[in-house]
């Protein structure tokens, strides 16, 4: 049986520091701790106190589990001298941290009056209600009053928000407006050797810096925290330093991990040099992994005994005892006193802890992501922005003076507007400044707006996206582009994971606001091939809290955006919305010239609450239920088959998220029988949710679909074999009409 | 047992008071001649006296070392085999006695430090405090008394002075008090009447007391205060380790301690959520801070407390969860 290597490290301090000698005690405290260190020995028994109470806080977590009262026992022992990196710098710093940066969370917490950061670990390791920032959901290093916010850290996924919240800070300063945080300060964001390799890790560096080739400011502090190790597979010797030692535009610094007096010294240079030239940092920290990855890791099996224990003698928080000892600050009696006192409050916290209330119900689960405020949302979309400032932005000719125009026109007004009136909203993403978007979207938009607003990126989605992350984090409203939807993929994890996660790891205590738009759908006549006409939205559809709004036409596309922006801003909202690229010049409906696809563009449109449908016609013999591209198809197939005598109501669902059930329900209960008009795909399309919808709603009529097929949309006229056709849709209608199952109950059962 | 001590403030010396530091104390020997020397009352003249009066046991000159006096009486009957003290705090001028209980100043220099404060106040009251409920009868968070303290806190030259667990004391310039005595909506609880203004205070820990605390600085300027030997929590919910620097200590002590809020449900809640303490104890006079710990403790719902009921029934444990050392059978357990 493989020996409990706490125990092992906890004895070995007791008995090191036991062995050691009694010192001559000194009491001049703020001189070096040893000879030609910058440390005082005030502050490295500060520094030396986090390191004993994230220590003592691992061997409480793995005496818990054992007792089945805990079920988080990943830690920081070895890594204990992160909180070198909180010592050099400020509480007001964000901090965006991995799960082995104990330390650094103990000792920042120490920098701020009333907190009870032993206390607070606690509490998420045993999955308490009570804990403050998650609240029992997960176990993680966050507190809105230490400037951490929460995250799981576990694939690196944090790198690109603490780039983009760095970028934020100097951005915000630029614009004038106001950010969360102080003017001067930085980011920090650490991780391990292993998650170095992360894609997000290395895409998030390398926008830092191709900011900083730049010169655009982004103060980021990064922080290795290098063990040498990812879970059992060792990383190669020297990787971290060949990998980001010689970037150009990233300062790299280097320290030793396993003294704290060098830990400081390198995290001083690196985060004095971040605040000083606003660009980024590299901070490699070399350290140890004490105590396996995790609790339930037997780390026998792939290291030897020897290996083990060669890691165990090089402990840290030894190591700063035997630092304090010899030097005459502290009398062993002394350290071990601290020690043990640390144990006897962690073990009496932990009774605490365990004591306290757990979430018992799915409600609780589910309760930051709860809906959102609709009436505080509308208030603040139907705000008007100031008429001068408009005028200053439009020029005597207001948008709503020119003749009826089609979506990516009346987009581009909305986008427009919604600058003037908030000034902290940003637009970014590639191509979207000089040029306009590759579908002129947000054409001049750039030359209207002050500088700095609305910016083209580099080309990586997971950097545009913790950009905006990070920007929302700091308090300005980011309206990211993803090119086309396709490309989203690339990066989808910074929503799912991210950015609809936050409110729920923080219990809404922080928010990331953001409006992503995206070039959506197929149909691009032949252009293109599958990256530029994806019809796929399932990754989006499950995530939870995520608004999907889907407009077909220019004067919805204007009302919802209204909202979508104003949810972001009331409710911190993390809003995907998804504009039909075949949809974007259109301007007729049923034929050449007639215009029916345009429209004038109104400021004051009423904006368009979340979850509502539009219903076209009251044809009682089916009800087409479509949205976005298919809802175009659908009208124009609703008007011929009403020269054939089939009367049918178009419905357009426009919000994917939330659904409009209610609405869509009571249409199909209005005639019986419902088509289903859906662009994605067959399987995991939006049909499916339908469908699934109607039925538990209790829609007993006759149900069919046309969806798109099964596979990657090909290139040329080839892609119209694989998509829903006009010709499919009026088959399936003529086709449902045609059918005998009536008479339907439509009355909902009970 | 492992307790965090914590020292009641000014005014905490009452009726029920008189005559109770008589005993044996070579604390009060020290204390009272201290006194003798400034040719003032000393404590067990004052403890001795037959009626409880204003001038001479309410009055900031004498109240201060008065409330001093009889808490660290307390602190020297302590046996350390039963009590361990783990933590120390205080509320208001109890800090001034936290430093003495957690070993920041020798016994001479708290006194020098505590008269010194206290004599600032003789005939000089500079404004007022009002006490004003922010909890409702059973103890818990009342939302309309809070809104009530907010208005009132929007609202010229009111600050708050000190969050007293459930209480909220409101401070100001004499007007600002007169005013906030007429505009606090009037309530009744047991037997008090709120708004109430608390009789000879200043509008201490506001800005109104700036130039009290700059004159402090420069007269107290050689306090001899060094490292406590057991951790300080101040008014903020801060610690002071025992290799904290005495200037942090000295700065925050005559600093912003004296001119801005005094947060006292902090100092609880930090305490007890730091050293998980078995017990608190109050000693001297501090019986009458027992209400405000536990509406502190019943903020953050320590040991499950919801409410006064609950608390009620945790008193009623072998070891109580607050000891008040003016109760006899509570006293027992730690002395």
């Amino acid at each position: 049986m493989a020996v409990n290597r706490a125990s092992v490290v906890d004895q070995n301090f007791l008995d090191a520091v036991g062995a050691m000698p009694i010192p001559a005690l000194r009491h001049d405290l703020d001189s070096p701790v040893r000879p030609g260190a910058a440390l005082t020995a005030r502050e490295t028994l500060d520094l030396f106190h986090s390191m004993v109470s994230s220590r003592i806080l691992d061997f409480e977590a793995r005496a818990l589990k054992a007792k089945g009262q805990s079920f988080y026992t990943i830690g920081g022992s070895g890594h204990e001298c992160n909180a070198a990196v909180a010592h050099a710098t400020r509480h007001t710093d964000p901090a965006f941290l991995h799960y082995r940066s104990g330390g650094f969370f103990q000792h920042r917490a120490s920098q701020v009056p009333g907190e009870s950061p032993l206390f607070d670990v606690l509490l998420g390791m045993v999955g308490s209600a009570d804990e403050p920032i998650a609240g029992g959901r997960h176990k993680v290093f966050g507190s809105l009053s230490l400037n951490i916010p929460p995250q799981t850290s576990t694939i690196a996924s944090h790198l690109p928000k603490a780039m983009g919240a760095a970028f934020a800070i100097d951005r915000a300063k630029r614009l004038g407006v106001a950010s969360l945080v102080p003017n001067d300060s930085i980011t920090i964001c650490t991780f391990g050797d292993a998650s170095s390799n992360h894609s997000t890790a290395t895409g998030a560096i390398n926008a830092a810096v191709w900011g900083a080739w730049q010169n655009v400011p982004i103060p980021v502090l990064f922080v290795c925290e290098d063990n040498g190790m990812g879970i059992s597979v060792n990383t190669p010797s020297g990787w971290v330093n060949a990998a980001y030692g010689h970037r150009p535009g990233l300062k790299y610094v280097n320290g030793d991990g396993l003294d704290i007096v060098d830990a400081v010294r390198a995290a001083r240079e690196a985060a004095d040099w971040v605040r000083e030239h606003r660009k980024p940092a590299f901070l490699h920290l070399s350290l140890v992994r004490l105590l396996g990855h995790a609790g339930s890791d037997v780390e026998q099996l792939y290291q030897t005994l020897g290996q083990i224990e060669a890691k165990e003698a090089r402990d840290p928080v030894l190591a700063t005892a035997r630092l304090l000892i010899e030097n005459g600050w502290r009398s062993p009696a002394q350290v071990l006193s601290m020690y043990e006192d640390l144990r006897v409050r962690v073990h009496a916290l932990g009774q605490e802890a365990v004591s306290r209330p757990k979430i018992t119900t799915a409600e609780e689960v589910i309760e930051p992501l709860a809906p959102m405020d609709p009436e505080a949302i509308h208030a603040e979309a139907m705000r008007q922005g100031d008429p001068a400032a408009r005028e200053a932005f439009w020029g005597p000719r207001l948008p709503e003076a020119d003749r009826p125009r089609h979506l990516a026109m009346q987009l581009n007004r909305a986008l427009g507007d919604a600058l003037v009136k908030h000034p902290e909203m940003l637009i970014f993403g590639e191509d979207v400044a000089k040029k306009g978007g590759v579908y002129h979207v947000t054409a001049n938009l750039a030359q209207k707006a002050s500088v700095g607003r609305v910016f083209n990126t580099l080309l990586d989605e997971q950097s545009i996206l913790g950009t905006a992350l990070g920007a929302g984090q700091m308090g300005l409203l980011p309206v990211p582009e993803i090119q086309y939807l396709a490309y989203l993929h690339n990066a989808v994890d910074q929503l799912r994971g991210e950015a609809a996660s936050l409110q729920y790891f923080s219990q809404r205590q922080f928010k990331n606001p953001m409006v992503m738009r995206m070039a959506s759908y197929a149909y691009q006549k032949g252009f293109g091939g599958h990256f530029h006409n994806d019809n796929s939205v399932t990754s989006l559809r499950d995530i939870p809290g995520l608004v999907l709004a889907s407009p077909s036409n220019g004067a919805d596309a204007v009302a919802m955006l209204k909202t979508c922006i104003a949810a972001a801003k009331v409710d911190g909202a993390v809003v995907a919305f998804l504009e039909p690229i075949a949809l974007y010049m259109t301007k007729d409906l049923h034929e050449d010239g007639d215009g029916l696809w345009t429209s004038t563009y109104d400021p004051q449109a009423e904006a368009l609450p979340m979850g509502t449908a539009k219903t076209y016609g009251s044809g009682t013999d089916l009800t087409i239920i479509s949205w976005a591209n298919g809802l175009w198809m659908s009208l124009r197939v609703a008007e011929r088959l009403r020269a054939q005598g089939v009367d049918a109501r178009v419905v357009d669902l426009r919000w994917l998220a939330p659904m409009p059930e209610q609405d869509f329900l009571r249409e199909a209960m209005a005639t019986g029988k419902v088509l289903v008009v859906d662009e994605t795909r067959k399987t995991g399309g939006v049909s499916e949710a339908i469908f699934t919808s109607l039925i538990e709603g209790g829609f007993k009529g006759e149900m069919r679909r046309v969806t798109g097929w099964d596979t990657f949309i090909p290139l040329g006229a080839a892609a119209n074999l694989v998509l829903v056709q006009e010709e499919d849709i009026e088959k399936a209608a003529l086709a449902l009409h045609a059918s005998d199952t009536a008479p339907v109950s439509t009355e909902k059962e009970g | 047992m492992r307790l965090f001590l914590l020292c009641p403030g000014r005014g905490s010396y009452g009726k029920a008071q008189l005559g109770t530091y008589q005993g044996p104390s070579a604390v009060l020997d020290q204390l009272d001649a201290f006194r003798a020397q400034l040719g003032r009352p000393t404590l067990r003249e004052m403890d001795a006296a037959e009626r409880h009066g204003a001038r001479l046991h309410v009055a900031g000159e004498n109240a201060s070392i008065l409330t001093f006096g009889a808490t660290a009486y307390d602190i020297e009957a302590l046996d350390p085999d039963k009590a361990q003290v783990v933590a120390v705090g205080g509320n208001s001028m109890g800090w001034y006695s936290a430093l003495y209980a957690a070993g920041a100043l020798e016994l001479s220099e708290a006194a020098r430090l505590i008269e010194t404060m206290g004599q600032y106040q003789a005939k000089n009251v500079i404004g007022g405090q009002v006490l004003y409920p922010t909890v409702d009868s059973d103890w818990r968070p009342d939302a309309q008394l809070c809104a009530a303290v907010d208005a009132a806190l929007d609202s010229e030259d009111v600050y708050l002075s000190i969050q007293l667990g459930g209480t909220a004391v409101l401070a100001g310039s004499r007007e600002a008090t007169r005013s906030l005595l007429a505009s606090l909506p009037k309530l009744e609880r047991g037997k008090r009447s709120y708004p109430v203004q608390l009789p000879l205070h200043s509008a201490f820990h506001t800005p109104l007391m700036s130039g009290t605390a700059e004159r402090a600085r420069e007269e107290l300027a050689d306090l001899a205060l060094s490292g406590p030997r057991v951790p300080l929590v101040d008014g903020r919910g801060a610690v002071f380790h025992p290799w904290a620097s005495p200037q942090e200590i000295f700065g925050w002590t005559l600093g912003a301690q004296v001119d801005h809020t005094y947060d006292f449900s902090a100092t609880v809640q930090a305490g007890v959520g730091q050293f998980a303490p078995d017990a608190i104890v109050l000693p001297g006079p501090g019986d009458t801070l027992g209400a405000s710990v536990a509406q502190a403790l019943i903020e953050i719902g320590w040991r499950g407390l919801r409410d006064k009921a609950d608390f009620a029934e945790a008193q009623k444990a072998d070891t109580p969860l607050v000891i008040s050392m003016a109760r006899a059978e509570q006293r027992a357990l730690v002395v």
